[in-house]
């Protein structure tokens, strides 16, 4: 559920609380690499995804920045939120991401992920992206098109570099908070069998 | 202790069993432990023997002897270590069998039988033996499952040992003996009329070798018999068509005796009729066996396809095909041996066969799962398995001559064995484990034994083929054809070489880096097999979610509507069956119309035609 | 000790030109789509970057299988001769090649399936009906040449051609043969339209749907190791071995040549697939080998 204007979340500043300087000399340089070669999961979720098949194919070419697309959360190092997240998807999303292997990264596209965007008072989706998920790039837009998808991209490469792409271990460190905020958006779960809830 | 005493020791040990089993069904089922023990190791005392002759009965003109030879201890000794090896199962399965001292009784009298099959003398010895592991095992196999299935064993077994009477009785006509080497050396003299005789003599070992037109009774019988039967009557009992299909191929030797026929590819017609029933037998042998869901019914299927290999190997008699035909008959009663038991093993503690109700049971069985998957290594001939010396040697002789169809349907079974093989792997052992399996645990050690050590004599010559190569070798000697060449561990044949520690080595070294880069690297965390990629589904039931049933649907769908034998013998049955019906409707008929119609018939054609008679 | 030398290079020949082949495959069928394509040299950071991760272990099997798979594959590419760094020179025999490279399958497989999922289970089921397909034809056309060479040995049947010039190549000598053993190349590479086993968009890539981190990226070095193994077959078996030079450079031609024919094709239906292996390729491998068999055309005489 959408939060509640009463109900407000106990925000933490997640940000200042960084482990940066906890790197070690290998994850240097197995940053190194990884800022190079970035697999991202094919799980599409909001209207974002329109945007991505042009930015993989001839005219913006991913793959020369070293992305490519993969099929599984375990072979994959960066999750794309692309656009509005519904609750029932929310719940699938948290599987995958604590499905993928670190490090990983998550990217959130356009003005849905950051603040609810047109659906920022929608019963059913959830406005904002950092509360659930540690959020390591937005790229704003009402969708951002491909240029600015990629410039995304590059950034992301940029940060992890730096080392500064550490929202998994934001994840690890805060893992309660993040409980607590999924836990309180998507209610109580009754599960009846494998098809319905 | 001589031959002949160590067989009636058997036999009578057979009675002895079951009296005492009557008593004590654990007791009694130890004993066929310690007997075929005993058999196993008196028969391998008798490795260098050959030409001993041991007399087993006289009457008036005829006796019953036995002889040992070198090629008959190769297969004596892989029948006794089958059926030693299984016999540790017996105690075990006493209280499933529905008569124990019977079942006991039954295993040590057709263990007996065999062995005089294999050291028989004369033809008559020879198939008085044969007869009694046919209806020895034919009490067996309804211990089991099913009545119909020792029907059908029975029915076509019959075929084969008539065809063996005949041809013996005819021989003896002819020649006025009944003993095997002299009646070889009389049709050796005759080629023409050798021919008939090789070919009903033959027709018993494929009966029994389960080749093409009479594989039918292979996967009823092998499914349906007790669990401990099975493993005998793929790995043991199968062999004697193989040493009927010997004595017929080597002793005689047919590539001599046969030279001057027309000749198909390098080979006698004779034999390369056999080598065709032999490639019909492993592609329907893998075709069905990958469709099978029974892992029972499985391997009876990949028994069908092995002694195609068996039969080609033993038909081509030449210096390389050959020794791989005679190596595939140790290490097919051993592979085949290990996956039965492995089932049967599987059985004892979840009480079923079929694939599709089992799943995940390597982290409840880890050795049971450790014999089977060694046993597949060595029935698919990958090195450094036993499994691969033969079926290697065997591609090797069909290549020198050139026998590509042959060849075809080897390779076809070679890389079809990965499939079926496979799918036990994965639908029983790998994958979910259903939460109804959750509480089982490892079979008892006198189980786990004999799975063990058949592991291990499958390493040991998948390593050191050249061990049993060398034996072979000599039995190559005796028999007239030019010995296998083997060097240490080195194995030369005219197409190229092949050293099986060399080969291990360096796959041990391969496994070796391989295992430090895996061990350099960050360590892994251990997850469920339940939390498993899923689309972001969420799914919680384990049989659900383990994939076995149908395995190689879009692979089975394309020959879905196959031709059959089986449904060509069912149509037989069934003129045979309406042929009866007519002859009772017009002859034993209660309707007195027909009385009547008879009576007038006899009556008119004594009045038209009474004074001729 | 020459030995254990020559096999550590021709590991590390295979381990640098295999995987730089396959950043310029990448390039290749990018330039092929109009794209620009990644650096020639994405593939080892792809592998570094796999092996620096973290991963997961579904139990004793699955690690295992990962490690029988890498180690057979290595094991069989060490009996592979590389034009004339030749590490066993007796031992290169053709079906310890191609059994020794099941273990790396199997090992694969089993390890899949251990992981517990169903779309891994069906990943293997197709990659070893694929197997059934590609094999067989593959295996009798190899059969007519061990005949004509009355040798299983890779490197004699390599030298065998080098001595007779270019014409004396198996490629013109048996024209039917190395059409049947480059649509075989495809299908073991696992290259379009032969990529059933792991299509990604329908099976979620099929036996590697649950590796990831190290165990994937051994799984990658196995699947590059067998790939010289398959290449350097063909290159051997078709196009004759020549010295070390000569060799790559009929490598480089024949990979490239499947890249550019996968980039532009699309996938089989695990059926189709076997359904054209039986009709096309194996006709014409039988027809090969009878040829050469009955009539001894191809392997003296020129047509």
């Amino acid at each position: 559920m959408a939060l509640n204007e009463n109900e407000k979340i106990n925000e933490i500043d997640v940000n200042e609380l960084d482990c940066r300087d906890t790197l070690t000399f290998w994850e240097k340089f197995g940053n190194i690499f990884r800022s190079k070669s970035i697999w991202m999961l094919h799980y599409c979720t909001g209207c974002g995804a329109m945007e991505l098949p042009p930015t993989m194919t001839s005219r913006f070419d991913m793959e020369r920045i070293g992305m490519a697309p993969m099929a599984t959360p375990r072979q994959a190092d960066v999750l794309l939120i692309t656009g509005y997240l519904s609750v029932k998807t929310l719940r699938r999303i948290i599987y995958t991401y604590e499905q993928m292997q670190n490090p990983k990264y998550v990217v959130g596209f356009g003005s849905c992920t950051l603040n609810g965007g047109v659906y920022y008072d929608s019963y059913a989706v959830i406005s904002r992206l950092d509360y659930y998920l540690p959020v390591d790039l937005y790229i704003a837009g009402c969708m951002p098109r491909p240029e600015a998808v990629m410039s995304g991209f590059k950034k992301l490469m940029d940060m992890i570099k730096k080392g500064e792409a550490l929202g998994w271990k934001r994840y690890q460190k805060y893992y309660d908070w993040y409980k607590k905020n999924q836990v309180r958006a998507l209610g109580e779960v009754y599960v009846k069998d494998e098809f319905h809830e | 202790m001589a031959l002949n005493t160590l067989i009636l020791f058997i036999l009578l040990g057979g009675l002895v069993t079951y009296f005492v089993s009557k008593v004590n069904n654990k007791a009694g089922a130890w004993l066929t432990v310690i007997i075929s023990l005993v058999a196993l190791f008196y028969v391998y005392s008798l490795k260098d023997s050959s030409g001993e002759v041991f007399n087993v009965f006289n009457y008036g003109n005829y006796s019953l002897n036995l002889v040992t030879s070198n090629y008959a201890w190769f297969f004596s000794i892989v029948m006794v270590l089958v059926y030693s090896m299984v016999s540790f199962f017996n105690p075990y399965w006493m209280e499933k069998v529905i008569h124990p001292s019977a079942y006991n009784l039954f295993y040590l009298l057709s263990l007996g039988g065999t062995l005089g099959v294999f050291y028989a003398k004369d033809f008559l010895t020879l198939f008085i033996f044969w007869e009694l592991v046919v209806w020895s095992s034919m009490f067996i196999i309804p211990l089991g499952k099913s009545r119909r299935a020792s029907v059908v064993y029975y029915g076509i077994s019959t075929i084969g040992s008539f065809a063996m009477l005949y041809a013996i009785l005819m021989l003896n006509v002819k020649y006025g003996t009944f003993d095997i080497q002299s009646n070889i050396q009389n049709m050796s003299s005759d080629p023409k009329f050798a021919v008939l005789f090789f070919f009903l003599i033959v027709m018993a070992g494929l009966t029994k070798l389960g080749i093409f037109p009479f594989y039918t009774w292979l996967p009823i019988a092998h499914g349906n018999a007790p669990h401990t039967f099975s493993p005998v009557l793929s790995g043991g009992l199968v062999k004697m068509g193989g040493f009927v299909a010997f004595l017929m191929t080597a002793v005689l030797p047919t590539s001599k005796v046969f030279a001057n026929h027309v000749q198909i590819i390098n080979n006698p017609y004779e034999n390369y009729i056999l080598m065709i029933l032999g490639a019909i037998s492993i592609i329907i042998g893998t075709l069905m066996a990958i469709k099978q869901d029974d892992a029972k019914k499985l391997i009876a299927y990949s028994t069908v396809s092995n002694s195609g290999y068996i039969l080609i190997g033993l038909a081509m008699v030449d210096q390389t095909g050959f020794a791989g035909g005679m190596m595939h008959v140790f290490n097919h009663a051993m592979a085949s041996g290990a996956m039965f038991l492995s089932f049967a093993a599987v059985a004892y503690r979840t009480g079923t066969t079929k694939i599709s109700e089992l799943g995940g049971l390597i982290k409840r069985m880890p050795v049971t799962f450790t014999a089977y998957l060694v046993a597949i290594i060595s029935l698919a001939g990958i090195p450094p398995m036993s499994g691969f010396a033969s079926k290697w040697l065997i591609y090797q002789g069909l290549l020198r001559k050139g026998n590509m169809f042959i060849a075809f349907a080897a390779f076809f079974g070679s890389v079809g064995s990965f499939m079926y093989v496979f799918r036990p792997l994965a639908g029983a052992f790998l994958g979910q484990l259903s939460p109804k399996h959750k509480e089982i645990k490892e079979v008892p050690f006198w189980m786990q034994l004999p799975m063990l050590i058949m592991s291990g004599l499958t390493i040991l010559y998948g390593v050191y083929p050249g061990l049993m190569l060398k034996y072979i070798a000599k039995i190559q000697e005796t028999i007239g054809l030019t010995p296998l060449q083997i060097d240490g561990t080195k194995i030369l044949t005219p197409n190229g070489m092949w050293d099986s520690w060399i080969v291990t080595l360096v796959f041990t070294i391969g496994f070796i880096i391989a295992a430090v880069i895996y061990f350099v690297l960050p360590k892994a965390k251990s997850v469920d097999l339940m939390d498993t990629y899923t689309g972001g589904e969420f799914i919680y039931d384990p049989d659900k979610y383990h994939y076995s049933s149908n395995y190689y649907a879009p692979f089975e769908r394309l020959y879905k509507n196959h031709p059959s034998v089986e449904k060509f013998y069912d149509a037989i049955a069934l003129r045979f069956h309406e042929f009866g019906l007519l002859v009772k409707t017009w002859f034993f008929n209660e309707n007195p119309a027909f009385t009547v119609f008879w009576i007038s018939l006899v009556m008119t054609a004594i009045i038209m035609w009474g004074d001729k008679i | 000790m020459s030995t254990f030398f020559l096999a550590v290079a021709l590991l590390l020949l295979a381990f640098f030109w295999q995987i730089t082949l396959s950043g310029i495959q990448r390039k290749v069928t990018a330039r092929i789509h109009r794209r620009v394509g990644s650096p020639w040299y994405q593939n080892f950071i792809d592998l570094f970057k796999a092996w620096s991760k973290s991963s997961i272990s579904h139990g004793f099997i699955y690690d295992f299988g990962v490690l029988m798979a890498l180690g057979g594959t290595i094991a069989t590419l060490i009996f592979v001769p590389a034009g004339n760094l030749i590490v066993f020179k007796n031992l290169d025999n053709f079906f310890v090649i191609v059994y020794l490279l099941a273990i790396g399958s199997l090992g694969m497989a089993m390890s899949a399936v251990g992981s517990g999922n169903p779309w891994a289970s069906i990943g293997v089921m197709r990659a070893l009906t694929q197997m059934l397909g590609y094999e067989l034809p593959y295996i009798m056309t190899v059969f007519g040449i061990i005949y004509a060479n009355k040798t299983a040995s890779i490197h004699a049947i390599a030298e065998a051609q080098q001595t007779m010039g270019i014409m004396g190549w198996n490629m013109f000598r048996m024209p039917l043969g190395v059409i049947v053993g480059f649509i075989s190349l495809m299908g073991m590479l696992g290259k379009k339209p032969f990529d059933t086993p792991i299509a990604p968009a329908e099976i979620a890539s099929g036996p590697l749907v649950e590796y990831g981190g190290k165990h994937l990226g051994m799984l990658m070095l196995q699947h590059e190791f067998a790939t010289f193994v398959e290449v350097g077959l063909f290159v051997n078996l078709f196009m004759g071995g020549g010295t070390i030079i000569t060799f790559l450079i009929k490598y480089f031609v024949v990979y490239m040549l499947a890249t550019m024919i996968a980039s532009v094709v699309a996938r089989f239906k695990i059926d189709q697939l076997v359904t054209f292996y039986y009709k096309v390729p194996l006709a014409l491998a039988f027809i090969q080998t009878a040829i050469i068999i009955f009539t001894g055309l191809g392997v003296s005489i020129w047509l």
